[in-house]
């Protein structure tokens, strides 16, 4: 069966996105809604995204990838956007995507993206089947690591790299925009990430399926997602988990894929489907 | 706003090519740029950078497109090297002439290997009316290795902050030294991989002069001064008089407080408006300041 790809302008209350539809023809499974990770890591997992939507797609899944205000080709400057824009467009795009397929969409995010999907969930009430790639679990510890390419892109020592830190976080605690790595962050941005951490809502019930992918096969689940995964099973929440080998593709130099990590959430998106 | 944004979708050889293309509303379009993405960029480029390219040409009267070759980004289609993109690049050059049908040329734009890309592509298509370089893709492992002597390894030698760190044990000696010697090998200049190779006789940078010479079109070059790409570049024309001949005839700018991929705001956009204002130059009833190109064969 043949997948098409549609590339799509939404005409959201704040303006256009961005989207990419890929779906087969014939009856669909079900509907699924991508909340792509931050900054660069989006550009650089692109490819792998295009790849595993096309795969879902072949398997009956209807896959909507979009875009955030100031993110990839869509309306918007990214030094404009706030957390809350990315979560209206979230909700804009989930209602789209219900409503042309006719059927709640799940969710499947990737490392960033988790926390969104997390603050989205949570505000909306919703309990959702969700796909979770490498997630990323403090959006505090992520804001930091993301800050510190300022330091790295001036090749500072130990010592320049916490006074760039400082400075930065001196900066958004004064309400002004910072430039990182040829991106500008809001306050505003910045704050609801880092008060953005992996959570579910109370009464969650799943079902979650979480992949990470490690250098070495063989190697477990990280000790924070593994700690995650035991606190949701004791509150009776179905989680699915997985490792698989391969390149961080999401930040790798060159562009890298992991077809294992495709595969395998095929075989668990089975339990998700209608 | 004043451009319009669509994105739709280009056949290349039975595989979906996803391309955006901005125009400007008000008045029609008679030059394009098309965006030769390079590296692991997709069509939006780093930061943003031909989302912030293209909206601004369009704004000064500018169409722009912008698209994945085959493999890269959402693109379908198995990925290919720098060097076996003309299919790509020429499927999208047509779509671009049928989206925005006032268009009486287009400009190749390129960053880094999509800079080489572009120029291996100017002489076979008479579409092409100019190129805009950055930090061009010229890498042969001799040429690499003379690079990083340069400005890494003898920079260092007298950087007070590496012998500190190499005494407290932040570098292991043996590792820095090995580093050296094999690098002073590579760059003594033994036959690099792609010249060794039956047949291409020619470099990289040669091939790449070559084609500018052959295409003879005005060529805008920018060349970043935090970045080995550009140093690299600078190296390779030193040593070929068809390179230096070029680039006597083409606006060269020198933005140095740049890295290879213009992440700075202020940066990025100044590349922006300078390739803005060097494509109106080019305007058919438009008085330029530019020469025009190398020398036609």
């Amino acid at each position: 069966m043949t997948v098409a790809r549609e590339v799509l302008r939404l005409d959201t209350p704040a303006g256009g996105r961005f989207a990419v539809l890929t779906r087969r023809s014939g009856r669909a499974c079900g509907a699924l809604l991508y909340v792509a990770p931050f900054a660069e890591e989006m550009n650089k997992s692109r490819r792998m995204a295009a790849l595993a939507a096309r795969r879902f797609a072949a398997e009956g899944w209807v896959v909507l990838q979009v875009d955030h205000f100031g993110c990839g080709d869509s309306d918007g400057e990214f030094g404009d956007a706030s957390w809350q824009h990315w979560l209206d467009d979230l909700s804009f795009a989930w209602h789209w995507l219900a409503e042309r397929s006719g059927r709640p969409p799940c969710l499947w995010s990737l490392r960033a993206g988790a926390l969104l999907a997390a603050d989205w969930l949570i505000a909306t009430g919703k309990h959702l089947p969700w796909l979770i790639w490498q997630p990323v679990v403090t959006g505090k510890q992520y804001l930091t690591q993301f800050l510190r390419l300022a330091a790295a892109g001036q090749m500072l020592d130990e010592q320049d790299a916490r006074g760039v830190l400082t400075r930065l976080r001196a900066e958004l605690a004064a309400g002004r925009a910072v430039e990182v790595a040829g991106y500008r962050l809001s306050p505003e941005l910045c704050a609801g990430l880092e008060a953005a951490s992996l959570r579910l809502a109370p009464g969650s019930s799943g079902p979650l399926a979480v992949l990470e992918v490690v250098a070495a096969a063989g190697a477990g689940l990280s000790p924070a997602i593994a700690r995650l995964q035991q606190a949701w099973r004791n509150d009776r929440v179905a989680v699915d988990s997985a490792v698989v080998a391969g390149s961080p593709f999401w930040m790798t130099q060159e562009i890298e894929t992991v077809p294992a990590l495709i595969e395998r959430s095929v075989r668990m998106l089975e339990r998700f489907g209608a | 706003m004043n451009y319009r944004e669509s994105a739709f979708l280009i056949d290349c050889q039975g595989d979906e090519l996803v391309a955006i293309v901005c125009e400007p509303l008000q008045t029609p379009a008679t030059l394009g740029v098309l965006v030769v993405v390079g590296g692991p960029q997709y069509r939006v480029g780093s930061h943003r950078q031909f989302v912030r390219l293209a909206r601004r040409l369009a704004a000064a009267g500018i169409a722009c497109l912008r698209f994945d070759v085959r493999g890269m980004g959402d693109a379908g289609g198995a990925p290919r090297a720098f060097e076996a993109i003309d299919a790509d690049i020429g499927a999208a050059l047509d779509a671009f002439m049928v989206r925005v049908p006032t268009l009486s040329g287009v400009i190749l734009w390129g960053l880094c290997d999509g800079a080489s890309a572009a120029c291996l592509y100017a002489p076979q298509d008479r579409r092409v009316s100019g190129l805009v370089l950055l930090n061009p893709w010229v890498r042969t492992a001799a040429g690499a290795a003379r690079t990083y002597l340069k400005h890494y390894y003898l920079k260092r030698v007298f950087d007070s902050a590496f012998w500190t760190k190499l005494l407290r044990g932040g570098v292991s000696p043996g590792r820095a030294l090995a580093g050296v010697l094999a690098t002073l090998r590579a760059a003594r200049g033994k036959p690099c991989a792609e010249a060794s190779a039956p047949a291409a006789a020619q470099t990289l940078p040669q091939r790449m002069a070559d084609a500018l010479v052959r295409a003879g079109r005005p060529l805008l070059v920018v060349l970043s001064g935090r970045d080995y790409v550009a140093r690299e570049f600078e190296q390779a024309l030193s040593q070929d008089a068809r390179w230096q001949h070029l680039l006597a005839h083409a606006r060269l700018v020198h933005v140095d407080a740049a890295d290879h991929t213009f992440s700075n705001l202020a940066l990025c956009d100044d590349v922006s408006r300078l390739t803005a204002e060097w494509v109106s130059g080019l305007m058919p009833g438009r008085q330029g300041s530019h020469a025009t190109g190398g020398s036609r064969q």
